[in-house]
């Protein structure tokens, strides 16, 4: 087997101890920066580029530290998800929906190891996916011309009812309210100006992590100032900490959900444009459609929890597909390692696996090396992190606020940007309130252009002629699947509303 | 948080990454990861290595408008910055000459020098039935609805204007009619002309080279005035195909207007430095550039005249009044 | 009624979001959909999702008493002062009053606030100035 011989010697590039320690490094400060709100795998990518030439690394080495920071940041992200119920970056948004549940229920520790093993499960297979399917996985990534993503990202959102709500009006809003924002700026087509008001800082758009730091984070702040002498923050914050590793059975039962999207995932990551956190919502709805037979998602499903982790880091996995192989970032955190690839005289392309093949396999040995560095670091750091509950809100919370701040200002360095994000926070706080999910909001304004521009460029290809959205086999399948995914849940949606209050009278559950 | 505490000090102790306040600056007026990033991050580097300055350059990104938030900010608050350079390029001077940047022009800050450009390119796909670039823009003469092109600009930005340049001295008199067809990026330009859904590509040669080499497109224009040098000396000038059309996205540097004389002279001598150095030449290989050699007086003008150019054709073609 | 209430400002949102969609102005140069048409697109889903949400209500959520939304009202000025006031003062002393302020109103006792206060400041500058190397607002005294 040439595939196996050439894994051999990219384990041989890969494991010195320069690499190795280099390899720890950038699984630590990744998984730190993937559970702080505000920087994610993008920006932490980003920000070390110059840790690698400050260092004077060589393309594998800088190559190996700069992937696990992106592995460490996918693993990390869950973090606060199950903690605070903050998602640390977007793809662990849809980790929130069962993982932070199940720490109330105290099972943090649970949650934290499973979506660790998760992880590690998607990520794992993603990178054999990497290995054997790369070269044909790009001709699926030829398959989907603009019509097509057009279709794909219709079925994302036409599968949302139900996914975070039981009232679809309320999901269908808070969608649309996601895309409406992402069209502010200066619209890409036309070079024109949208709802920008005249103000500069507008032009470019909103920045999706304002949306969610201020979404997630700051709405958090608010309820806890809301409620400190409503009594509730005593009994709300003092969660138990129960057992910190999960039962066999649990994984058990969790088993083919973990097979089944990490599947899914890497086939969204290998999309270009589609990228991770489509990967994990996906993965999400469908998982919820197939075993959700209960009606237990989004109340602490363990199998809520190990479906979006094992999907979004599998989708990580499959991003790097098209980067590699067609140059085409598949996501924001590959674009950035494209520029680094670049920078390191490596031109990624179709002949990047004949011309370059020390750096392909030296990195795929690094995804390998730092799974499983990542699996062996947090499984024992679970203990650790459960912690973080032990803090008192009333010095958990101005911390959170802050670290929003900065993460928003660092990047940016712009007061305007703070302003709009405490703006998103109100929002955020009443809308919860008003028991509005804020999932949709946050995909509306992540896909929101990629949407809309690919409905007008599949249409102005096609000289003004709508009907070539429905033009191929493939985009006829998505939107047969967004049908469905659609019409169902409005048939049988009043029996599931029905049964969720029954139980909601039995348990009692407050949801906020 | 005491725990990320810990590890962070720990981390700060171990390699003692030196974040103290620098003395110079170079703002990116863009996120991590982008262009304009990449130019200070690559150009700090590279002047600290040849010692031309003596502490790590500080990159501060200043994201949004499209670069506007940044050259407000350095003309409205930084005006007299002497530490201070910023990171421009073609992108800059399209949107200075469309105004979009409001209220600014670019007389406002001093234009320092240039490290390099990209020189455009039309290329199809490796099994088009077109084969030099009148033999394309002929097509679009006559239907232009036959022909997609893509790029990885926005409508009016620097990959569709190299089109339209090439499609105006071709003498196609209503170049508007040109179907231009908006990406995020090159890349996906790219990827889109080989999954057949348009039929052309308008981008820069460092997009489009690994695709070249694998076969799977051919290049049938560059949009500079001669030959390129070394590997990139096969593919034919437009000019040489009777197609008077430059198209370059060079890669530069602007300081604030207020910058004292014996500054901006010191600034244009370093960048200068760094440009005759090998050092830099091995970057422009590695990153595609082609040499662009303009400082100081000469790089002001080669900027005032190429911002003149786009507002010609961007009124031409109605993006502007 | 917050429903119903909601369902109204949703409904008006629509229709403001539709106007000023239709107040785009098309440059010369469109593409065969133009910037306006996604923009409707979306106005209508806004606005039906909003009916829906005014005929159908959920149950009453519970509001805070007006004690609580000063409490939030204020907590939101003090905010908007820290975002305008970083660039001016620096990084360290905006965020050590914040990060003070919020602990204090969270429940902390005066000193326990100073303390997390100062802590949390000195804590991120340290991470992420020193040891990821972000560049943060920078006040006259340096830091």
């Amino acid at each position: 087997m040439e595939t196996f011989s050439s894994l051999a010697d990219g384990f041989a590039i890969a494991l010195t101890w320069q690499n190795l320690l280099l390899a720890l490094l950038g699984c630590f400060l990744g998984t730190i920066m993937g559970a702080l709100p505000g920087l994610g795998p993008s920006n932490g990518v980003a920000i070390l580029i110059p840790l690698a030439f400050t260092l004077g690394l060589g393309a594998t080495p800088s190559l190996i530290l700069l992937t696990s920071v992106y592995y460490g940041a996918m693993y990390g992200g869950r973090i606060s998800s199950i903690l605070l119920n903050i998602p640390g970056d977007e793809p662990a948004m849809m980790t929130c929906l069962d993982g932070h549940p199940m720490a109330k229920k105290g099972l943090a520790g649970e949650a934290l190891s499973l979506s660790g093993i998760a992880s590690f499960v998607g990520a794992f297979l993603a990178t054999w996916g990497l290995i054997f399917l790369a070269p044909q996985l790009v001709k699926i990534a030829l398959l989907f011309g603009p019509a097509e993503y057009f279709a794909l990202f219709a079925l994302a959102f036409m599968t949302l009812g139900g996914v975070s709500s039981t009232n679809q009006a309320k999901s269908a809003f808070a969608a649309a309210l996601g895309l409406g924002l992402a069209t502010i700026g200066v619209d890409t087509q036309t070079g024109v100006p949208r709802f920008t008001f005249g103000e500069v800082h507008l032009y470019d758009g909103l920045d999706f992590l304002v949306a969610i730091v201020g979404l997630f984070a700051l709405s958090e702040v608010f309820i806890f100032l809301e409620r400190r002498h409503g009594g509730s923050d005593a009994e709300g914050r003092q969660l138990k900490i129960g057992r910190l590793y999960p039962p066999m059975s649990m994984v058990k039962q969790c088993t083919p959900t973990m097979l089944r999207t990490s599947f899914l995932g890497f086939l969204a990551g290998v999309l270009p444009g589609a990228g991770a956190s489509l990967g994990s919502f996906i993965s999400y709805s469908m998982e919820k459609r197939l075993v959700d037979k209960e009606n237990t998602f989004g109340t602490g499903d363990p199998r809520g929890v190990a479906a979006p982790e094992a999907g979004n880091n599998a989708a990580a996995g499959g991003a790097l597909v098209p980067m590699l192989a067609l140059g085409v970032p598949g996501s924001g955190t590959t674009a950035v390692l494209l520029a680094v690839l670049l920078a390191l005289n490596i031109t990624p392309g179709p002949l990047l696996f004949t011309q370059n093949p020390d750096v392909v396999w030296g990195l795929i040995a690094a995804l390998f090396i730092a799974n499983f560095m990542l699996l062996a670091m947090n499984i024992p750091m679970v203990g650790l992190f459960t912690r973080v509950l032990m803090v008192p809100s009333r010095i958990l919370m101005p911390i959170v606020a802050m670290v929003s701040f900065v993460g928003i200002y660092g990047i940016s360095g712009s007061s305007f940007d703070l302003v709009v994000m405490i703006g998103f926070g109100v929002m955020g706080w009443v809308l919860r309130k008003l028991d509005v999910p804020l999932v949709p909001i946050i995909l509306g304004t992540l896909l929101g252009n990629s949407m809309e521009n690919n409905l007008r460029r599949a249409v102005t290809i096609d000289n003004g002629n709508w009907w070539t959205l429905v033009d191929s086999p493939l985009a006829i399948a998505l939107w047969s699947i967004a049908i469905i995914g659609f019409v169902l849940p409005l048939i049988v949606g009043a029996r599931v509303k029905a049964k969720m209050h029954q139980r909601r009278d039995e348990e009692g559950a407050i949801s906020d | 948080m005491k725990l990320f505490g810990t590890g962070g000090a720990i981390a700060a102790a171990v390699f003692a990454l030196s974040g103290a306040a620098s003395a110079q600056e170079c703002i990116a007026p863009a996120n991590p990861g982008g262009g304009w990033d990449f130019t200070c991050r690559q150009v700090g580097k590279s002047l600290q290595d040849l010692g031309l300055i003596d502490q790590t350059m500080q990159v501060v990104n200043l994201a949004g408008g499209g670069g506007g938030v940044a050259f407000a900010e350095v003309v409205n608050k930084r005006g007299e910055d002497n530490e201070l350079i910023v990171a421009a390029s073609a992108a800059t001077a399209t949107r200075l000459a469309q105004g979009a940047y409001p209220g600014n022009t670019m007389d406002q800050v001093r234009w320092l020098a240039a490290i390099g450009a990209d020189y455009g390119v039309i290329a199809v796909a490796a099994d088009s039935p077109v084969n030099t670039l009148p033999e394309l823009l002929d097509q679009i003469k006559a239907d232009p609805t036959s022909v997609s092109v893509a790029g990885g600009s926005a409508v009016g930005g620097w990959d569709h204007l190299k089109v339209l340049i090439a499609a105006n001295a071709y003498g196609i008199d209503d170049v508007r009619a040109v179907k231009y067809i908006a990406f995020d990026g090159g890349g996906e330009a790219v990827t889109q002309l080989l999954a057949g859904s348009v039929q052309a590509f308008t981008g820069d040669i460092s997009e489009a080279k690994g695709f070249v080499d694998s076969g799977d497109i051919r290049v049938i224009a560059v949009l500079a005035p001669d030959r390129l040098p070394g590997e990139f000396a096969e593919f034919p000038t437009a000019k040489e195909q009777g197609i008077d059309a430059i198209g370059a996205n060079w890669r530069g540097f602007y300081a604030p207007g207020g910058m004292t004389d014996e500054a901006y002279g010191d600034w244009v001598g370093k960048i200068g430095d760094l440009y005759a150095s090998d050092e830099w030449k091995e970057v422009m290989a590695a990153n595609g550039l082609a040499p662009l050699d303009l400082q100081g007086a000469d790089f002001q003008n080669f900027v005032a005249e190429s911002v003149g150019q786009i507002q010609t054709i961007s009124k031409e073609i109605g993006i502007i009044k | 009624m917050s429903d119903r209430i909601f369902g109204v400002v949703g409904l008006l949102l629509a229709i403001g979001f539709a106007f000023s969609a239709l107040a785009i102005e098309e440059s010369f140069l469109s593409d065969a959909v133009g910037p306006k048409a996604f923009p409707m697109i979306i106005a209508a889903i806004l606005g039906l999702s909003s009916i829906v949400i005014a005929v159908r209500p959920d149950a009453e959520p519970e509001w805070p008493a007006l004690g609580r939304l000063v409490e939030v009202g204020a907590a939101v000025v003090v905010m908007i002062f820290y975002a305008e006031l970083l660039p001016v003062v620096g990084f360290v002393i905006a965020t050590a009053f914040a990060a003070a302020y919020l602990a204090w109103r969270l429940g902390s006792g005066p000193i326990e606030s100073v303390i997390v206060g100062i802590g949390t400041s000195l804590g991120i500058y340290v991470i992420f100035h020193l040891v990821l190397g972000l560049s943060l607002a920078r006040g006259p005294l340096g830091f």
